[in-house]
């Protein structure tokens, strides 16, 4: 039953294998703090709403089952997005427009009507968790990669005296600017599936030698 | 802003898809081929500038006299749902060859961030009922413009050698951001014709 | 017929669930986002004025740009304003703050609520972004309000956000002659 946690981080990663969500993954990956931020909240609307499709899945008709999935999820997208205008006023107004985004985020109606509308509701909790996590791995690599080329910094939380700014030596005075444009979002993740690409098929290659070289 | 800055706005200098990433799904997966490209970017034009015009009104006179703000998320997504549907019966019944030609991608268009963002986008910039439809309009507009380029360079594509682990989706993603630089040259040269 | 009555309710029953839910949630975080509003406006105008008192806010109506002034007390006396301004950037309005003399001069600006994309438009939130317009808007130096007014250091920084850039500056020419006709009105 582990596997379907696992199996979300890097086998059927959201991002670059399934190739989902991919709008807000390129819109916030300016900044290491926002990717964090917005990987929370998908986390938290995953969650919610695999757990309530997984156990209203034998109340909810089949005819009705979309809009009423679209119902659970815009009300945790609403949740995160108020709690985060409260608590979080900085966060939310960097992520702007993107957090009401989630709703048309493609993973979680997909894993909604894949997954948990037919499993049970810790096999839903497992995937939620597998492919939220995921979601945000692939969120921070793609941040990393265009916020240390393109300003020579990372962001993270302000804390006490630390304001939350990492900066590396050479490489915030002579940063790449158009890696954190939406040129360099684009050709990051282009670059990013072709190393994904690249280690599967060697990946493949090898199993086809072990698979031979057992023949023999 | 006026018509013709909200219309230059969305079709060039904020392009959804090149500047804000929103519909980058279908952008990738619908612009292997000209004719569907073509025919996506019709479906999204339509769905784009009525669910601005829908989502303002429902907004400005049902959420807002009531202050249910809150449920903007929800009803927005709702709207834009039924409004697909709603879209689909009636080309259906009106032109069953346009429905032949947009009826497949029409689905399709309910979970596309860019219909929601125009909506959402058009909430939060405090435009009046024309603009909205204005926005959506144009926004649309670019996303046509947008997967046409996108479709004919593809095509070219197809015949040329790339290296194997670049071929499909990653050297579509590598083009885009060449369109995308090209697009940043929008801005100043706009602007200096426009408002010297 | 039965079953799209059963359909029909449950759906209803779902919606109604979390429509309620909201306003519970809404309610808890209502008065903490308003708080938190109220809380980064006083900051903001702390920060604008660290030498003087402000007064209460006064609303502008009837004026697209100009929202609301406050004015800035030195000793009981007005030494300047501070103006609510909604300027026009990249994707839609962005509110500035901005203290002006009682001249029209800028002497202080500051960018609160915007849309504009982070990398491009937000660097204007950067407080060296607004040097540029410090100390113009008098009759002597009016604000740059397009890019051959600047200097070319200067003109090169806003590269590839000439809109926010230019709304940013209409706005503050906007208040400045605001600021101007209002002391032409009331000068004793």
């Amino acid at each position: 039953m582990l596997h379907e946690f696992t199996k979300g981080l890097l086998k059927e990663n959201p991002i670059f294998i399934i190739m989902l969500g991919l709008c807000p993954a390129l819109a916030v990956s300016t900044q290491v703090v926002n990717a964090l931020g917005m990987g929370a909240g998908v986390i938290f609307v995953l969650l919610g709403s695999n757990i309530f499709v997984s156990l209203l899945k034998d109340f909810i008709p089949e005819k009705i089952r979309i809009p009423s999935y679209i119902v659970i999820i815009a009300s945790f997208v609403t949740i995160v997005d108020l709690v985060m205008q409260a608590y979080a006023p900085s966060l939310s107004r960097n992520l702007g427009v993107f957090v009401q985004l989630i709703v048309v985020n493609c993973i979680i109606l997909g894993r909604a009507e894949a997954f948990a509308n037919k499993r049970s509701l810790a096999e839903s909790i497992l995937d939620a968790l597998g492919m939220g996590i995921g979601f945000t791995l692939g969120l921070l690599l793609i941040s990393l990669i265009r916020e240390v080329l393109g300003a020579g910094t990372i962001t993270l939380f302000a804390v006490g005296s630390f304001d939350g700014v990492i900066r590396i030596p050479w490489l915030s005075s002579f940063p790449a600017r158009v890696i954190g444009l939406a040129t360099g979002a684009l050709m990051v993740m282009g670059y990013l599936k072709a190393l994904f690409n690249w280690l599967e098929t060697k990946k493949e290659q090898s199993r086809q030698r072990d698979a031979v070289r057992s023949g023999l | 802003m006026t018509y013709i800055g909200i219309i230059i706005t969305f079709v060039f200098i904020s392009n959804f898809i090149l500047t804000q990433f929103l519909g980058l799904c279908p952008f990738i997966g619908v612009s292997r081929k000209m004719d569907s490209a073509v025919g996506m970017g019709f479906a999204v034009i339509f769905v784009m500038s009525m669910a601005a015009l829908a989502t303002w009104v429902i907004y400005h006179l049902i959420l807002v006299p009531l202050s249910l703000e809150f449920l903007q998320t929800m009803t927005f997504i709702l709207i834009i749902a039924t409004l697909v549907q709603f879209v689909e019966m009636v080309i259906q019944k009106i032109s069953p060859p346009l429905y032949k030609a947009l009826g497949i991608y029409l689905p399709l268009i309910t979970t596309n961030c860019a219909v929601m963002g125009i909506a959402l986008i058009a909430v939060r910039s405090n435009y009046s009922a024309l603009e909205s439809f204005i926005a959506g309009f144009s926004a649309g507009v670019g996303f046509l413009l947008a997967i046409l380029v996108m479709s004919s360079i593809r095509e070219k594509l197809d015949t040329e050698w790339v290296p194997k682990p670049f071929r499909g989706i990653p050297i579509a993603f590598i083009t885009a951001g060449l369109m995308a630089l090209a697009f940043m040259a929008f801005d100043k040269a706009l602007l200096k014709n426009l408002l010297g | 017929m039965k079953n799209i009555l059963v359909s029909g309710g449950k759906l209803f029953i779902i919606c109604a669930v979390a429509a309620v839910t909201l306003g519970g949630i809404n309610a808890i975080t209502e008065p903490a986002i308003k708080a938190r509003k109220i809380q980064e406006l006083n900051q903001a105008l702390k920060a604008l004025t660290p030498d003087a008192e402000t007064s209460a806010t006064e609303a502008v109506p009837d004026n697209p740009a100009i929202k609301a002034f406050y004015s800035v007390l030195k000793g009981g006396k007005t030494a300047g304003y501070i103006l609510r301004i909604i300027g026009n950037g990249y994707s839609g309005e962005m509110k500035i703050l901005a203290r002006y003399e009682r001249d029209g001069t800028i002497k202080s600006v500051k960018l609160m609520d915007n849309l504009e994309t982070p990398g491009l438009g937000k660097k204007a939130e950067d407080p060296r972004y607004m040097e540029k317009f410090l100390r113009t808007g008098n009759r002597s130096r009016p604000v740059p309000v397009r890019k051959d007014m600047l200097q070319s250091a200067e003109a090169d920084a806003i590269t590839g956000a000439t809109i926010t850039f230019l709304g940013i500056a209409r706005a503050l020419a906007e208040g400045a002659q605001f600021v101007i006709e209002g002391e032409k009105k009331y000068a004793p």
